[in-house]
Parts: C-alpha cells; sequence; structure tokens
C-alpha cells in the first residue's frame, strides 16, 4: 500500500508544521468560533472556594518558585488566582523563595494588576506586600512563621496586623513547576495549615494523592487548571479576566487532537505491516 | 549623558522590546527544520543572558544583602550573634575544597551538617506522610457512587497487580502470568497518562511563544521570510555535508 508507506516515513518536518498550524490557527483572530467551552474540574474549584469562604482582612501567602521558563502555564493563574484575592479584599504575601529569576516577573505582574482601575486604591503595605527573596527553605519557612512571622521576615506595616504566626495565614499556595513544595505538604500532616498548588502539566499527576489525601485542600494543573480559574472569577464577578489561558486552551484542544491522530495513525500502519508481514 | 542611561534607549524602547522576542523566538524554532547559525546564535545568546543575568541579582538579593552587608555592619556595632554569619559563611565555604584531591574530606563536614539535619527532620515526617498515604487507600469498599467505588477497585487491582509484575520468586504461568500482564497494562496506562501530561507541558510552552507571534503580526511575518531567506542562501550555497572517513568515525 503506497500510501500508507508514504505515511510511515513521513518526515518529521511535517509533523512539526501539522503541529504548529493546528496551534496557531485558533489563535488568529476571526477564528473565535473554534474555542471550546471550560468547564472547572474539582481541584481547580476547591481553591476557588477556599477564597470564597474568606472575609476581607484575612490573609494568604503566596508561595511564587517558578522562573520565566515556566511562565507560560503558571503566570496565568497567579495572575487570575492575585485578582480573585483583590476583588475579595484578602490580604496577599507574595514571598520568592526559590525564585530568583522569577521574583521581577512576579513584581512587575503585581504592578501591572495593580494599576487596573478596580484595584488602583490599593496600597502594597496595606492590601498586599511583596516580601522579596529570602534565602531559606520552605520547612525553615514554617518553622519560621509559627514562631513569629512578623520577626521572622523583619517586616512592618498594617497589613501585619492580626497577623502573627501560622495560624493567621487562611491559605497557602505553592507555584512551582519542581519538587520545590514537598517538604510543604509533607509538614502539613503536623502543622495543619491549608495548603494548595499551582503545578506545571508534567508534574501534576505527581500531585493528585496528596489532593485525595487531603495533604491539598487545591490543585491547579498547567495551562487548563489556569484557564478554569479565570473562568470561575470571571463567571462569578462578571468582569473579563480571561486571560493568556482561556485564549490558549483551544490551541491546547486541537494540538493534542492532532498528536492523538498522528499516534492512531502511527498504530493502524504499523498493526497493518504486522498483519501483512504474518508476525 | 551616562553609560547606563545609554543602555536604557537602547534596549528599554518599543521597538526593541517587540522585535526582539518574536526575532529570537523564530530563531530558537528555525532548529526544527535544520542545525543552523541563526539557532546556535539564538541559544548561545540565551544561555550568556540567562547566566549573566541570574548571577547579576543573585549577588543583588543574595550575597549582598544576606553577607556582605552584616559583615560590614560588625565592624560599625559588633554584637555576638554576629558569629553565626561568619560560622555559616565558612561551613559553606568548605564546599571549596571538593576542588582540592587530599583536601576534600573537609567538604563532608558540610555535607555531614545537611544530611543529619535533613534526616532528622524528614525521617519522622516521611513515615506520617506514608501513613497517611496508605491508611487512605483503606477505606470501605462501598463509596456511595458507582464511580467512586469502581475508582477503589481499579485503585487497589491495579496495585496489586502491578506489583505482582515485579514478583519473579515464581514463573509467570496461571493466576500470576495473568496477573502480571494486567500489571503491564496498568503500568503502560500510568506511561501514557504521564506522556500526556508531558505534551500538554511542552505544547503550553509553544502556545506562549505562538501567542506573541499572533499580537506582533508584522514583526512575525517581517521575521519569518528574512529567516526563511537565510536559510534558503546558507543550506543551497553556504552549507556543506560534513563528510566522515571511516578512520575519523573510529
Amino acid at each position: 500500500m503506497n500510501v500508507l508507506e508514504k505515511l510511515k516515513n513521513l518526515d518529521r518536518r511535517i509533523i512539526y508544521l501539522l503541529v504548529f498550524l493546528s496551534i496557531i490557527i485558533p489563535l488568529i483572530p476571526g477564528f473565535d468560533f473554534l474555542k471550546f467551552p471550560v468547564s472547572a474540574s474539582k481541584e481547580t474549584k476547591a481553591i476557588f472556594d477556599i477564597i470564597e469562604g474568606l472575609d476581607e482582612g484575612d490573609a494568604v501567602h503566596i508561595d511564587f518558585a517558578f522562573t520565566p521558563t515556566q511562565k507560560a502555564e503558571l503566570l496565568p493563574f497567579f495572575e487570575a488566582f492575585y485578582k480573585h484575592c483583590m476583588l475579595k479584599k484578602v490580604k496577599v504575601f507574595i514571598y520568592y523563595g526559590a525564585s530568583v529569576n522569577g521574583m521581577p516577573l512576579g513584581k512587575e505582574t503585581v504592578k501591572r494588576i495593580m494599576q487596573r482601575p478596580e484595584f488602583s486604591h490599593m496600597e502594597e503595605g496595606v492590601d498586599y506586600l511583596n516580601m522579596e527573596y529570602i534565602p531559606i527553605q520552605p520547612d525553615i519557612q514554617i518553622f519560621g512563621m509559627v514562631s513569629d512571622y512578623k520577626g521572622t521576615f523583619k517586616k512592618q506595616g498594617k497589613i501585619f496586623d492580626g497577623v502573627e504566626t501560622l495560624d493567621d495565614i487562611d491559605l497557602i499556595l505553592g507555584i512551582s513547576g519542581s519538587k520545590w513544595h514537598q517538604p510543604l505538604i509533607d509538614m502539613q500532616i503536623r502543622f495543619h495549615y491549608k495548603f494548595a498548588m499551582a503545578v506545571t502539566a508534567v508534574t501534576g499527576p505527581d500531585y493528585i494523592p496528596y489532593f485525595q489525601t487531603g495533604q491539598l485542600c487545591g490543585l491547579s494543573n498547567g495551562l487548563r487548571g489556569a484557564a478554569e480559574y479565570e473562568m470561575l472569577v470571571s463567571k462569578k464577578y462578571d468582569v473579563d479576566y480571561y486571560g493568556t489561558a482561556t485564549k490558549g486552551l483551544s490551541s491546547l484542544t486541537f494540538s493534542h487532537l492532532m498528536i492523538f491522530g498522528l499516534i492512531f495513525l502511527g498504530n493502524i500502519i504499523y498493526f497493518y505491516e504486522r498483519k501483512k508481514g504474518g508476525k | 549623558m551616562d553609560f547606563n542611561t545609554i543602555l536604557d534607549n537602547i534596549f528599554l524602547n518599543n521597538f526593541f522590546s517587540n522585535w526582539m522576542p518574536v526575532i529570537a523566538t523564530l530563531m530558537i524554532m528555525s532548529f526544527l527544520y535544520k542545525d543552523n547559525p541563526l539557532f546556535k546564535i539564538g541559544e548561545n545568546v540565551f544561555i550568556g543572558i540567562s547566566l549573566g543575568y541570574f548571577w547579576t541579582i543573585l549577588w543583588d538579593i543574595s550575597v549582598k544583602p544576606f553577607l556582605i552587608m552584616p559583615v560590614m555592619d560588625m565592624f560599625v556595632e559588633f554584637h555576638w550573634t554576629d558569629l553565626t554569619t561568619i560560622f555559616w559563611f565558612l561551613l559553606a565555604s568548605t564546599m571549596l575544597f571538593r576542588f582540592s584531591r587530599k583536601k576534600a574530606w573537609i567538604a563532608n563536614y558540610y555535607f555531614g551538617f545537611i544530611f543529619g539535619y535533613m534526616a532528622g527532620m524528614y525521617i519522622p515526617i516521611q513515615i506520617q506522610n506514608i501513613l497517611l498515604q496508605s491508611t487512605n487507600l483503606m477505606k470501605d469498599i462501598n463509596q456511595g457512587s458507582f464511580y467512586e467505588t469502581s475508582k477503589w477497585i481499579v485503585l487497589i487491582f491495579g496495585t496489586f497487580s502491578a506489583l505482582m509484575y515485579f514478583f519473579f520468586s515464581k514463573p509467570h504461568k496461571g493466576i500470576l502470568g495473568k496477573t502480571a500482564r494486567v500489571g503491564i497494562i496498568v503500568m503502560m496506562i500510568f506511561f501514557g497518562a504521564a506522556f500526556g501530561s508531558t505534551v500538554m507541558g511542552r505544547v503550553s510552552l509553544f502556545i506562549d511563544r505562538a501567542i506573541l507571534l499572533v499580537d506582533h503580526p508584522f514583526e512575525s511575518l517581517v521575521s519569518t521570510l528574512g529567516i526563511i531567506a537565510f536559510m534558503i542562501i546558507y543550506f543551497k550555497f553556504i552549507y556543506k555535508e560534513k563528510e566522515y572517513d571511516d578512520e575519523s568515525v573510529m
């Protein structure tokens, strides 16, 4: 069969081109009809529900532990989550423990979000705080917070009113694409804080068992998790917080369909040849 | 006009920030066709800038405020607790003895401290962690809905059959062989899911670049045409296939 023989020896560059087109076409203006509806998974919705359950003045601690190389997957979630916290008027502490390279990215993103008209009245040191880089591991961070949250980080300001120890933090959110937050998951058993994570798609399956046991109270997985969170916040508050994650989700779907189709085709050729060869 | 202002004027303007990401992205992507000088330039510039930027920022936000400044402050006003900074600095400096063949053992003090600290803290926590993960599996098989119940059955029998695949004390025949076969299928499903997640992650990275290209259509079009023109000229007139003789390969 000539066609099958040609498909079997298909140049890899044609495959690259097909995947490239499946990603780029849904992004081009005018191809909006290719958008897919997003439904929230229970892991992502769990994070959303925790923030929804908080009152004004409650505290959330974000451990921003990713670098610009993971920006594509994790920054959309950080943006959506941060906006949600600001809408709920929750105090946000952003700490850059593992991310020397990521700190300027995080600070720039926060600055850009705070320039939006709805957040223009909010102040650093009152409503949110960039805690800069402190070269300590997450375990020491937690031990430090148990003893003296305020003293450990040497920060003063109105935002620290009512926030003295770890017990005063209502949610710790770790955003990373590595094993950096494993100590926080392990020590959750001992200190019983609420800990949620936003991770890259590659590491996502490793953390599902921790969500099932309750060690993680929420989990956002890759670009899809970010798109889900953007949708949840936008729908709840009737705002347009759809960002790059929602924009890229159609491309993600089509590229997966393309890869799935190519794998399926490869298998058909394999089984046909095996049958033909009588093996 | 000082040097920093001149640099800012060159790099911090709209023209540069619009064109440079697009050109750099396309230069790196040109590798998908074939290895070429544009890819090499893009690769080396990326690594150089990343390392230079990382070290500069690491110096500014870590070494300077947490080592140099405290040590300088000691000369102004000394507290005995300041000696801890010196102690940690000396302990960390022992790592440098790894470069010496005869004195490499000095670095073992650092490793000894780290391993001791990690073992002391993590062994009890990990035991708690493993126990929690294990006890979570021991639930009533009736989980309310058919979906939840079937999930537990798959989880328990999947784990058991996958373990049986690695049970080599008896030949894989009869029931053991069939169970091991199910174990292989379970593992293949896991590997498939892991592969799917990896593909999703890698495609997500490209989507970010694709959004950048779509957001700068003029720059993307001009850069793409320029890179294609360069590659045609390069591979047509300049590039020569490397010829290996048998001796050099050997």
